[in-house]
């Protein structure tokens, strides 16, 4: 047995699994003359170009199918895998967008999918409240890298709530992490959005939370095991960590400070709110950014407050650096292990800015989003969004805070037929990578610290014996 | 008065003694909590890390006022001196605070509270010997960096540098050139040049505003202080004017050091200048008169002024006796308001390694050092 395609792999029989399923070995070519292989190349363009424009269909790559472990025990599971694998290649995202409108130095990070009809989702196995979240997250209507893992968080703790191990499992533990975590995972990464490191870290905790678990505990027992673990671990690691951030913070808030925030971060948000309730006289300075205009919900929330808000674009933003400003906050996405923060598209600029302008720029986020890639631009690792918004210039239409106000009635646009023009493509991206340069300092629950420091946090969290302090060097 | 706290007795006594009169002001802290240990009738942990939290807290507090002690002068009438005038107290409140953690930090295991205590009484011991012996750790590991024939750029009138320079002059027989800051107002850069050309080393004094000239006309190849302490992101606070000498020698790509011990190091990160602590500088004496004094000293020893060399005592630059002195005085109305910061904040940016008795350190490794300590 040897040529096995892609389509074919997954209804192959389960014994003859020899090599692993993503390698494909292409049949013997026929040694072919010029003319023939010019029309063989004629025919592939012809029946490329007719597929194409009936519109989806195999004309693209699909995604090769993950490798599972023999599951013995049980052929449920499988067969529910099996059918989330055939659903995984149905409805193959890259189609969503040909060839021409995707620009080529960002070809190969994932593009936005389609939200899925909720109501026609056929598959049993899928939990309708993994279909709901997946659609929250592919609309945007959580954003955000605290509310996205908490609300995965939540989802999870009510699936297992729910759960039953089946009977005639061997390891509980191996069945949770096969027919319930992994796939509701692997369907909000590559169906709905591909996911933030915060979640990453959190679902990482989760899986070692049931590693951990004894073999031996009942279901219930341990099913509250794992509870009380995911609400420690929203408690410690996002809520307690923000207020001691907020904390840490604080005592770089002086009076008559303008502060300039970019975007909307929930730890900026909550330090700015306490720091302002503790009677600190400061104004803020709002910088917000198209297509996903989120500075208008910080402009909301701190306005009502009661602080003096300022509220301008991108564009506006050398005018007031040199001017005005006096500190940056920022908030983050993740944070990279050599000190460079992956935050919303436009951080950066901000963060360059001020950096040039001489002022600090301190970066606020909490420990469990520190990932220990490291990163140095922002081409390699990043996500792209709908170009379509980028087209759409009505501030009133665009902007998650505005997706439920109703289709409102649409303008005529410059740019409304630009799949049709040659040589223009649209670039949505969604996150960028600010060098550890631009950063005076990292703001965390350990502690203000400076972006180098980043790798000795990850450090100190991975568990090992306790080293003794900075008197090491002589002999005791 | 009511009776000062037995902390500040031994403090002063430390600070008065010719003996102990030159060891760090931080060693000195540490040695009276030593003796706070000693003499504790606390019954648990707790209770003596209260007693040394208050120590601390109240010799930061006599340093932060300068330090008035009563005594007698020497014609026997009662002065008020104040030993710590117009220094920093950055050093000695963070020696202070790495003495705690360091000592309560391996306590928790015993629960007999007297092995406990004997416990923390020797490991504080070791670090007020380690500290002590902090200085000389220096020399030896960054006397390296000083070449046969370079020209040194120093700053202030630090210990440390002094003991690095001395060693590898006297001990490491190395030859080179040390060229120093005056150091206004207190005249520490001209008081360490006498030590340097004491020892033999060709001394060159200058204004601190030559800076720049001399430091590109001469072309030297490092500069070289002290701190009083170090932040965690790597700056250093030290004598003011250090900012700009950093400044000074990375545009014109002349290497930084910075020779500071590791109890220096503090958890403060002052994001630039204007997020330094408040210093209080002593602006006017009990008389209500400046303590800085402006004075043309170039028409003063045009004068013939300065001609009997007088033993200066103090810090501050206060109108001497003879020489005429007082007409080469600018004398400012009140209106005119002078500021004079104590000590400024060189950001990590402008500094290339640090000396400490821990090794030769990136700024970068300071936060490290400090996470390790304070987890």
């Amino acid at each position: 047995m040897d040529s096995t395609t892609p389509t074919n792999a997954a209804e192959a029989p389960k014994k003859e699994k020899k090599k692993p399923d993503n390698i494909v070995i292409p049949p013997k070519k026929p040694k072919l003359s010029k003319a023939e292989r010019r029309e063989l190349q004629e025919r592939q363009r012809a029946a490329k170009a007719a597929a194409q424009t009936d519109g989806g269909g195999d004309a693209g790559k699909p995604k090769p199918p993950k490798i599972e472990k023999k599951e013995k025990t049980s052929t449920a599971p499988d067969e529910s895998k099996r059918k989330l694998k055939e659903e995984v290649k149905k409805e193959d995202p890259t189609e969503n967008e040909t060839a021409d409108e995707v620009v080529a130095l960002f070809s190969h990070l994932p593009r936005p999918k389609p939200p899925i009809d909720i109501h026609s989702v056929s598959n049993p196995s899928i939990h309708p409240v993994i279909t709901t979240l997946g659609h929250l997250y592919s609309t945007h209507t959580l954003l955000g890298g605290n509310t996205r893992c908490r609300a995965m968080l939540q989802t999870f703790a009510l699936l297992l709530q729910s759960y039953e191990p089946p009977q005639t499992s061997r390891d509980y533990r191996h069945d949770l992490d096969h027919s319930l975590l992994k796939p509701a995972f692997q369907y909000w990464t590559a169906q709905c959005r591909p996911h933030s490191v915060s979640m990453g870290n959190a679902f990482s905790f989760l899986k070692l939370a049931v590693a951990n678990l004894d073999r031996d505990l009942e279901w219930s027992e341990a099913r509250q095991i794992l509870l009380e673990s995911t609400e420690a671990y929203v408690n410690e690691r996002i809520e307690y960590a923000g207020k001691a951030v907020s904390r840490h913070a604080a005592s770089k808030i002086q009076e008559g400070d303008v502060i300039l925030v970019f975007g909307r971060s929930e730890v900026v948000n909550r330090l700015l709110l306490d720091a302002h309730r503790d009677g600190k006289k400061f104004r803020v300075i709002v910088v917000d950014s198209r297509p996903l205009l989120e500075g208008r919900d910080t402009l909301q929330i701190l306005s009502r407050a009661g602080i003096s808000c300022t509220y301008v674009l991108l564009n506006a933003l050398s005018y007031l650096m040199m001017r005005e400003v006096t500190k940056v906050f920022l908030g983050a996405s993740a944070l990279m292990s050599n000190g460079s923060v992956l935050s919303r598209v436009g951080t950066a600029c901000v963060a360059l800015l001020a950096q040039s302008n001489h002022i600090p720029v301190l970066v606020c986020c909490e420990t469990y989003k520190i990932c220990n890639r490291v990163q140095l631009e922002s081409i390699t690792g990043n996500e792209l969004g709908d170009a379509n918004d980028v087209a759409c210039t009505d501030c009133e239409r665009v902007g998650p805070s505005n997706r439920w106000s109703g289709e409102k009635e649409k303008k005529e646009e410059v740019l409304d037929d630009w799949k049709n023009q040659p040589n223009l493509k649209l670039l949505n991206l969604l996150y960028d990578l600010t060098p550890s340069d631009f950063v005076t300092g990292v703001v965390t629950e350990v502690g203000i610290l400076p972006p180098t420091s980043v790798a000795v946090l990850l450090r100190e969290m991975s568990p090992q014996e306790n080293n003794d302090s900075a008197f090491k060097g002589t002999d005791y | 008065m009511t009776t000062p706290h037995p902390a500040i007795t031994d403090l002063t006594t430390h600070l008065l003694t010719p003996q102990t009169k030159r060891i760090p002001l931080p060693v000195a802290a540490i040695r009276v909590l030593l003796s706070t240990i000693r003499r504790s009738r606390a019954e648990t942990m707790m209770g003596l890390q209260a007693e040394l939290r208050e120590a601390s807290d109240v010799m930061v507090d006599f340093a932060k006022r300068g330090g008035p002690v009563e005594t007698t002068n020497d014609d026997g009438i009662k002065v008020t001196r104040y030993l710590l005038a117009n220094r920093s107290h950055t050093a000695l409140t963070s020696g202070t605070h790495l003495f705690l953690k360091y000592v309560t930090r391996a306590s928790l295991e015993t629960p007999d509270f007297t092995l406990c205590k004997s416990q923390v009484l020797e490991r504080g011991t070791r670090f007020a010997e380690f500290s002590l012996a902090a200085r000389d750790r220096i020399a030896s590991t960054a006397s390296n960096f000083i070449r046969e024939g370079s020209t040194i750029l120093t700053h202030g009138r630090s210990s440390v540098v002094e003991a690095l320079l001395l060693r590898a002059a006297t001990v490491e027989k190395k030859r080179f050139k040390v060229i120093v800051l005056e150091g206004r107002p207190d005249a520490g850069g001209a008081k360490s040049a006498k030590t340097y050309d004491a020892a033999g080393i060709p001394t060159v004094l200058i204004l601190d505003s030559a800076m720049g000239y001399i430091a590109e006309r001469t072309r030297i190849d490092m500069v070289l202080v002290g701190a009083e302490g170090v932040a965690e992101n790597g700056g250093v606070v030290n004598k003011v004017g250090t900012f700009a000498l950093g400044i000074v020698a990375k545009e014109l790509g002349v290497p930084f050091y910075v020779a500071a011990e590791s109890y220096k190091f503090t958890r403060m990160f002052p994001l630039n200048n204007a997020d330094l602590p408040e210093v209080k500088s002593e602006e006017e004496d009990g008389a209500g008169l400046r303590l800085i004094k402006f004075l043309d000293t170039l028409s003063w020893s045009g004068d013939g002024g300065g001609k009997s060399s007088e033993a200066q005592d103090g810090s501050s630059n206060n109108s001497g006796s003879g020489g005429g002195l007082e007409k080469y005085l600018v004398d400012l109305p009140k209106s005119i308001s002078v500021e004079n910061p104590p000590c400024d904040f060189t950001p990590a940016k402008y500094i290339t390694l640090l000396f400490t008795d821990l090794g030769v350190l990136t700024p970068s490794a300071v936060s490290d050092e400090l996470i390790r300590l304070y987890q």
